[in-house]
């Protein structure tokens, strides 16, 4: 039980990383960022590249993963989210588009033939590949009949950290500052004298890197990097965690994640995979029909 | 009206002549049909999965069938007919596999058919190749109800579905036997993928043979094949202390159990079905899989004949060790060829051929690298069975060899 609970910790873990990059241009936008799943699957596929293609360190790889992770952030809010803005178009649209550019940025990566960047994914014949065990540091630990892995453990302290510190810059920097004003209402953040365009851009980096990191964090963890780990794996998934913490909250994206691991590791246990996959599902469900404010937002209108 | 009749007799005379020519002297018939085939188009179609889980076994098949008609059609082809295969991916998914399959039977008018890769697709293409009346030449799927009863809940004999790969109600069983017999393990429990036909499918005959082999099961964790966090499952069947575990699933998942049940510090036993069998999986599993053991139809270092030749053709082509798959793409293809050489086709009539391709199958006779090869009256393989185990590095070992 103690390490099915510690599975559901380390999972809940890179629900709520991948989370709080959603709710954090949810908050700020007012925008769902459907091309943050594919961001994440970038950031595990580039840092896969640099490692097994490009050999450079794991720790150097993970850097430039997260780097691209943010420049891709701002391809999505210039390519995808600027242009549509500076229309005055409807919130449906930005939408629609940011789900074009995942489409995009899924078969960039899915192509396999000879010259493609990716094409090194598919050399096994397996279209899912796994960092190298010597490598990737991911040392096993056996405490009190527990299996504790380094990078998982890793995963649990670096989600910690980077959560406190956001919630820390949020509250307490200038720039946090300006984030919260700009969410708060743009307009008057605008006549405030704050650059909203750059707040926009640094919203979606940022969001964008932690996205990545989550990505790259699950790839090690897991042993599975392909085109079709955001998809598959958490795209849904983040969407019932940023609703059960209430849409745009930081701190309910991080508690949300942590409770749908936790939902779903129960419902495995008592009632087996079936009723797992679904368990995600229903909670949004209730969550919306029973509490549409979600776990922690108070009211719609104060975010972040 | 007299010269009428005159000429009709006259040109009875000659058919008959000929036709007694012909049959009278040996090997003629088929230099007949030769001189028909020459220069003509054998088109065979193949529906594999070249992209998502069955990625890890497609490749492999595409590879061995276009070796083999590479092969043939470089020794003159079929008695000069050229063959033509034209793959199609389905992308692991069954729709995709079944509209494959009736593009290449209603627009490519293919003879016959291989394929498709999985299990789960083979529910949805091989009905459809008997309603068609397109035969069709399973290479690599082993779940049950695959051949005869293609229709299944029906049972009434599909008439054009075969199959050249060992089904696991075979292969199964007795690698649990050659384990049993060996290390008499007392407990088992199995992982098995709930929502794929081949590894559902996999999980029942293990339920039945393991029990039947002194092995109580301890427990059955069911898991989703699309779950890429599988500590919840692994923890589960790690935690019953099992002496083995039996994993039926494909893709890459066996791997990523093993790797992790090995983490959580399992040091029993690994036995899996025909997901096992392929380099990919021991490569992937590396030092984690060492010693988990299977039941193949083929067996790399046999060195007979047939399979020696393939296994260096192999190499020599694409730069890599072929594996099941492989081999059993190549035959598909040989027994293709086989019987469209006695199928007396007319590669005019496309329905008329597929049924004389069909005939001619059932009476397939040819040494291939799986062994000497013949359909069994229900249309399945009748071979030896080879049970092996991972190195550990990415290859097998053969550790038993049982008749078939």
């Amino acid at each position: 039980m103690a390490q099915q609970l510690l599975n559901a910790i380390f999972i809940g873990s890179i629900y709520a990383l991948f989370a709080v990059g959603y709710t954090l241009v949810f908050g700020i936008l007012d925008v769902l960022n459907l091309a943050h799943s594919a961001v994440f699957m970038l950031g595990a596929v580039i840092t896969y590249s640099l490692v097994v293609i490009h050999a450079q360190p794991f720790f150097v790889a993970a850097a430039g993963g997260i780097l691209a992770s943010a420049v891709l952030g701002l391809v999505v809010e210039y390519a995808a989210l600027r242009p549509l803005r500076r229309r005055q178009a409807p919130q449906i649209s930005a939408l629609i588009s940011t789900i074009g550019l995942a489409l995009i940025f899924v078969s960039i990566v899915e192509q396999s033939k000879p010259g493609s960047p990716f094409a090194w994914l598919w050399r096994d014949g397996a279209n899912s590949v796994r960092f190298p065990a010597d490598r990737v540091p991911n040392a096993t630990y056996h405490v009190a009949g527990l299996t504790l892995e380094s990078s998982k453990v890793a995963i649990l302290v670096i989600s910690i950290l980077l959560m406190l510190s956001l919630g820390y810059v949020m509250r307490y920097t200038q720039v946090g500052r300006a984030l919260r004003a700009v969410a708060e209402n743009p307009r008057a953040a605008r006549l405030l004298g704050i650059q909203v365009d750059r707040i926009f851009a640094l919203t979606l980096a940022l969001s964008s890197a932690l996205g990545g990191l989550a990505g790259i964090l699950f790839g090690v963890a897991l042993s599975d990097v392909s085109p079709y780990i955001g998809r598959d794996q958490v795209e849904l998934k983040g969407l019932a965690v940023i609703v059960l913490g209430g849409m745009g909250s930081i701190p309910g994206a991080v508690l949300g994640g942590y409770a749908l691991g936790l939902i779903e590791a129960i419902a495995f246990i008592r009632f087996g995979s079936n009723v797992e996959a679904g368990v995600a599902f229903l909670a949004l469900f209730l969550m919306l029909v029973v509490r549409p404010q979600g776990l922690f937002g108070a009211r719609l209108r104060e975010r972040l | 009206m007299r010269s009428g009749i005159r000429a009709l007799v006259v040109g009875a005379i000659f058919l008959l002549a000929a036709c007694g020519g012909s049959s009278g002297s040996s090997g003629g018939g088929q230099a007949d049909s030769g001189s028909s085939y020459k220069g003509k188009e054998l088109k065979l179609g193949a529906i594999l999965s070249l992209t998502g889980a069955g990625a890890v076994y497609g490749p492999s098949s595409k590879n061995g069938a276009d070796l083999a008609v590479e092969q043939i059609n470089k020794s003159g082809g079929v008695n000069g007919a050229t063959i033509t295969l034209d793959t199609q991916d389905d992308a692991s998914d069954k729709a995709q596999a079944a509209q494959a399959a009736q593009k290449l039977i209603q627009q490519g008018q293919v003879v016959g058919l291989l394929g498709p890769t999985l299990s789960n697709s083979a529910v949805a293409v091989h009905p459809l190749a008997e309603n068609l009346r397109t035969p069709i030449v399973a290479v690599s799927t082993t779940g049950i109800h695959i051949v005869p009863d293609c229709n299944y809940p029906k049972t009434d004999p599909c008439k054009y579905v075969f199959r050249d790969s060992l089904g696991e109600e075979a292969a199964i069983p007795a690698n649990i036997k050659a384990l049993a017999d060996k290390t008499h393990p007392k407990t088992g429990a199995l992982l098995v993928a709930k929502d794929d036909k081949f590894s559902a499918d996999g999980g029942e005959i293990v339920k039945k043979a393991a029990p039947a082999n002194g092995i109580q099961l301890l427990g059955s964790i069911e898991f989703s094949k699309a779950d890429a966090d599988l500590s919840l499952p692994v923890t589960k069947a790690v935690q019953l202390k099992p002496d083995v575990i039996f994993i039926t699933s494909l893709g890459g998942i066996p791997a990523k159990i093993m790797i992790e049940a090995r983490k959580q510090g399992f040091t029993g036993q690994f036995l899996g079905g025909n997901g096992f069998n392929t380099a990919v999986v021991s490569k992937q599993a590396g030092d984690a899989g060492r010693g988990a053991q299977s039941a193949s139809a083929w067996f790399t270092a046999n060195d007979f004949k047939s399979n020696k030749e393939f296994v260096t053709a192999y190499k020599t082509k694409f730069g890599q060790a072929p594996d099941q798959f492989a081999a059993q793409g190549y035959t598909g293809v040989l027994i293709m060829a086989d019987a469209a050489k006695r199928a007396k086709l007319s590669f005019s009539n496309v329905s008329q051929d597929r049924d004389n391709l069909r005939n001619a199958l059932e009476s397939v006779k040819i040494d291939s690298p799986l062994g000497p090869f013949q359909f069994t009256k229900n249309h399945d393989v009748k071979q030896t069975i080879w049970i092996i185990q991972m190195d550990g590095t990415g290859g097998f070992k053969l550790v038993q060899k049982i008749a078939g």
